[in-house]
């Protein structure tokens, strides 16, 4: 029996190419769109859990509320880990990290005894041993036991240690930026960290031991700078042990430190509290921390997984409801056969066990159509969602769960088809007539309609993430991020980058040459602080306002052409101006300074106002608003910005490079561009664009495909009613008008229902950015009639075909 | 074989009842070959396809072989169908998708015989019409005699009580019509009940007994020897 069901079911799917690859191809095209997201939240859910004893491991989050807004932090002050873990039992082991460019985390520029020359590369962080212990990570050469413990002691990865050395490079020697003084000693390498690990990304792991950044920092409670992790004991309870913690970390020692250093206590902090937050919730649960963006790992966000899983289930669906579609619409075709088999005395269960078993045979060859699609689609899925995933080949759920996914989707969508197929009447059917009830269409309408609201809003939410893409990255941000240079690693040269400078300042194609780590762009080796700052005298009676403080010469303001709207520039002609800043308007708005130039303010240091900056975006232009800023003259070598002219920038690179082999024979130039940083920082906004482009157009195309199907089905329903209007004398145009009709009201149904949805979710998305658009009509009124004129042409190719086809070949049946 | 008493048949539509079988009464034996005509609408479709146990009737009885099978649910008629029954259509309602060869098995696949004695049975009743060499083709290469010929040989594969013919020759001509209708008088000849319902006078001579029937009604029968 069965074997007569495949063989009716396999010599249907030959005989009628187009309708199968439509059917089959439409299926496979969403189960493969399906499959590389939930690749995609498989990798993002398993995050951290394969570390030993993972869900004892928490980290250490600071959260705050200020006027409303939540405030997350996870920098804590050196002390802060050593104390909680002296004073609570429950913590089995406390390990610290510190991860903040500006104490030489981040990128170095990396030299070994067996060759001098330096090498730009990143994820350098400093640990405690503790969190080696804690995190047990493998260990391929040396011991990790007491790897960190020793002063200048440092840990890598294994392709790091591969990339500068051969075999085993435990006891070996590594120096950072040219500083033979310090050199660290290689003593163990561990395997590179797993790509689903909060921790991916740092490769140089270098001890805490013997640190102390500035005399006093280990012991300093004011300043917050490293992420703390916690074991605690098995069994223990979460919530007591936050409150406990919380109450030893501010009243016993936080507010003392910040009265004995003369400062106000931030009314913040009444309602500050610590969480902790368990190792698997990391990746995913952190996309609101303030100040983890610092470390270089890519961090995740549940909302992503939420809408892409709701997104591979509408796309599922879609092509569900296309089965179902295009299977009922192939009912005519079907009808006389089942009205031969019901005579022949097939009873009603065997004919739908027949069309369900058809349409498990479908599915089944849909989902393996489907993985194979994935297989081919997936290095472009990858690149756009910045994965390395695979397809789980080997592992031994991968083919009885696609064999069970195809049985389910078999049986759902083929159990309307079975139902309405079979309920034909025999005698009706073999007349050739089959009754259209009214009650199945609608039902056939309401799938149609739930297709094209889903395209719709992805319509919508792509037009309008594109705007705010472009309105992001063409915003005047205040700077001049064009033709902009950045030459990597120049604090190597030690005191000679003063000479260098003005050595390129000489190339007549170079405008302007700054010497400073502080980048407007927070791109790869620019730094950020976090300071306080008073009006000079008010640091005892007002708590400060958070700033930034970067140390710059003085030409940074024309190389990156920045806007000086009151006093003046620095002058190095002027010897006392190592004791003036220029400050943003931000800055004097939040200090309430009426005349700012001359005015003075402190961050411990007090320092005289000679000029203001215009407002300059420096933060992303989605997280943060603008925060005050200070800028002062001093020395932070490890960047140089060259401002070139736009003609012949290969010759003036050229210039350049010449330049710096004299200066540095050992070593290549490196360099990047600003404009380039600064469109790297929007690389997931341009994902999430490109991503959902891509979304929007398969379950546009996939609806189309149903749409297709129905109109198919109905034009043969009415084939009769199509001869008898012809032979009345209608024309093609209103043939192909009446059969439109009907179609087009239901797209419009679906952007009524459409358009709400999706402007309630973009709003949503929206809100995260804090410099955005507002949402127009043009972007409804756009996707509305894109769909419209799909919907037209995909029905009016069958409506013209209909209405072509001699009337007598459909009257004749009578 | 099949006694029916008082048959009443309605169709309605919203607003329209139209009566289609009026209180009719037939009695068919045995080994009988009855021909049914009348003029298009008089209702003689509708009466085979009561007799076939495709439709319901509304008021009436029907005794086929003794057991009342008028308020039959629709599994039981299937069951009594597949096993009793078999059809002849006008337009032959084969499967497209299916060669001659399994269009005859399937009755026989519904009624669960096995697949050798399936084989057996479909290459001997091929055999006697004279369409084994077509065995393994599919309908539309057949000629319109050739397909009719493999619609009859489908309905006697499961060696049925009865066989309902609706005009078999309809959609043939006068060569091929012959052909069919000699085969279904062997048929008969051998045992088989046959009802056929026809507009022609000439198919008509090959039955026993003629039934006339004009709106819904049997008006005159006449027996032919």
């Amino acid at each position: 029996m069965i074997k007569n069901y495949i063989k009716i079911a396999w010599r249907n799917l030959r005989s009628q190419k187009l309708f199968s690859i439509i059917k089959i191809g439409g299926f496979a095209f969403g189960i493969s769109i399906c499959l590389l997201i939930v690749l995609f939240v498989k990798h993002e859910l398993s995050y951290d859990k394969f570390y030993p004893d993972s869900d004892q491991i928490y980290r250490i989050v600071g959260v705050a509320n200020r006027d409303n807004v939540i405030l997350k932090g996870i920098a804590m002050p050196a002390p802060a880990g050593p104390t909680l873990k002296e004073e609570f039992p429950a913590i089995e082991a406390m390990g610290r990290m510190l991860s903040n460019p500006l104490f030489g985390a981040g990128s170095n520029q990396l030299s070994i005894n067996e060759n001098p020359e330096n090498f730009s590369d990143n994820g350098f962080t400093y640990i405690d041993q503790s969190l080696l212990d804690i995190f047990a990570l493998p260990v391929i050469y040396g011991s990790l036991a007491q790897a960190l413990d020793k002063p200048n002691t440092m840990v890598i990865t294994l392709s790091k240690a591969e990339k500068y050395f051969e075999g085993d490079p435990s006891g070996k020697i590594i120096y950072l930026n040219n500083n033979k003084d310090r050199p660290y000693t290689i003593t163990a390498v561990i395997a590179d960290i797993p790509s689903n690990s909060h921790l991916h990304g740092f490769n140089f792991f270098m001890t805490l031991s013997g640190i102390d950044f500035y005399p006093g920092e280990q012991q300093n409670w004011v300043a917050s700078n490293y992420c703390t992790y916690l074991k605690l004991k098995k069994g223990t309870d979460i919530e007591p042990l936050a409150k406990q913690l919380t109450k030893s970390y501010i009243l016993d020692h936080y507010i003392p430190a910040i009265s004995q250093a003369g400062m106000q206590v931030n009314p913040v902090l009444s309602s500050a509290k610590l969480i902790l937050q368990r190792l698997d919730k990391i990746h995913l649960y952190s996309s609101d921390i303030q100040d983890y963006k610092l470390e270089t790992q890519k961090r995740g966000d549940i909302k992503t997984v939420w809408i892409f899983s709701a997104i591979a289930g509408f796309i599922l669906i879609i092509a569900a409801i296309n089965f179902i579609n295009l299977s009922t619409a192939n009912a005519t075709r079907r009808a006389k056969e089942v009205g031969v088999r019901k005579t022949i005395g097939s009873s009603r269960k065997a004919l739908m066990s027949q069309f369900i078993s058809e349409s498990l045979l479908y599915s089944l060859i849909s989902v393996f159509l489907g993985i194979g699609i994935s297989f081919a689609l997936l290095s472009v899925f990858n690149n756009l969602a910045d994965k390395t995933l695979s397809i789980p080949w080997n592992e031994w759920y991968f083919i009885p769960t696609a064999i069970s996914v195809a049985l389910i989707l078999g049986l759902l969508s083929g159990i309307y088809p079975a139902v309405y197929l079979s309920s034909f009447n025999p005698i009706s059917v073999l007349k050739g007539n089959i009754s259209s009830r009214s009650g199945t269409s609608t039902f056939r309408n309401g799938l149609v309609v739930f297709q094209f609201v889903t395209s719709i809003v992805l319509i919508i939410g792509t037009l309008i993430i594109n705007q705010q893409m472009n309105f992001i990255l063409n915003k005047d941000i205040g700077f001049n991020k064009d033709q902009v240079l950045i030459l990597h690693g120049t604090n190597t040269l030690g005191d000679q980058v003063r000479t260098f400078k003005s050595e390129l300042a000489n190339i007549h194609t170079v405008q302007h040459v700054a010497i400073s780590d502080y980048l407007p762009v927070m791109m790869d080796g620019s730094k950020r602080n976090g300071n306080a700052f008073w009006q000079e005298g008010k640091r005892t009676e007002e708590t400060g306002k958070g700033g930034q403080f970067w140390i710059v010469d003085k030409d940074y303001l024309q190389t990156f052409g920045l806007n000086l709207i009151a006093g003046r520039n620095f002058n190095s002609d002027i010897a006392s101006d190592s004791a003036m800043v220029i400050v943003n308007e931000k800055m004097v708005k939040e200090l309430g300074l009426k005349d700012p130039i001359g005015a003075r303010i402190t961050n411990g240091t007090t320092y005289t106002i000679i000029g203001v900056v215009e407002d300059f975006i420096f933060g992303s232009l989605r997280e943060e608003g603008l925060q005050p800023l200070c800028l002062a003259i001093g020395g932070s070598n490890s960047l140089t910005s060259v401002k070139i002219s736009s003609n012949n920038i290969d010759k003036t690179i050229m210039d350049i490079t010449s330049i710096w082999n004299k200066f540095s024979p050992n070593q290549k130039i490196q360099y990047s561009f600003l404009d380039e940083g600064f469109a790297a920082l929007y690389n997931d906004v341009r994902r999430t664009q490109n991503i959902f482009t891509s979304f929007a157009i398969i379950a546009i195309f996939i609806a189309c495909l149903g749409l297709f199907g129905l109109a198919a089905y109905t034009t043969t329903q009415r084939t009769k009613e199509i001869g008898v209007r012809k032979v009345l004398g209608a024309s093609i145009a209103a043939i192909v008008k009446l059969l439109s009709k009907d179609f087009v009201r239901l797209v419009f149904v679906a952007i009524v229902i459409a358009s709400p949805i999706a402007w309630w979710a973009m709003n949503k998305w929206l809100e995260d950015f804090a410099y955005r658009i507002d949402i127009e009509w043009w972007p409804f009124a756009l996707a509305g009639s894109a769909v419209v004129v799909v919907a037209l042409l995909t029905v009016s190719w069958q409506a013209i075909r209909a209405a072509l086809a001699n009337p007598v070949d459909s009257l004749r049946d009578e | 074989m099949i006694k029916i008493t008082n048959l009443q048949k309605y169709y309605r539509t919203e607003e329209v009842e139209t009566v289609a079988l009026n209180n009719l009464t037939i009695h068919v034996k045995e080994g009988e070959f009855v021909a049914v005509m009348g003029p298009s609408g008089c209702g003689k479709s509708t009466l085979l396809n009561i007799v076939g146990l495709l439709d319901d009737l509304d008021e009436g009885s029907y005794l086929f072989n003794n057991i009342e099978v008028a308020k039959f649910n629709e599994r039981k008629r299937s069951d009594l169908r597949k096993h009793n029954i078999g059809f002849v259509f006008q337009s032959f309602n084969l499967i497209d998708e299916l060669t001659v060869f399994e269009n005859v098995e399937l009755p026989l696949v519904y009624t669960n015989v096995p697949a050798a004695e399936r084989k057996r049975r479909v290459e001997e009743v091929l055999e006697k019409v004279q369409i084994m060499h077509r065995r393994n083709h599919f309908p539309q290469q057949l000629s319109g005699g050739q397909q009719q010929r493999v619609a009859v040989a489908r309905a006697v594969v499961n060696t049925p009580k009865l066989i309902l013919a609706d005009e078999p020759t309809g959609n043939l001509d006068s060569n091929n019509g012959n052909e069919v209708m000699h085969l279904l008088t062997e048929l008969n000849e051998a045992g088989t009940t046959i009802v056929m319902v026809t507009h022609s006078e000439h198919d008509a001579r090959f039955a026993d007994r003629v039934i006339r029937m004009l709106d819904g009604q049997v008006i005159m029968e006449t027996t032919t020897f």
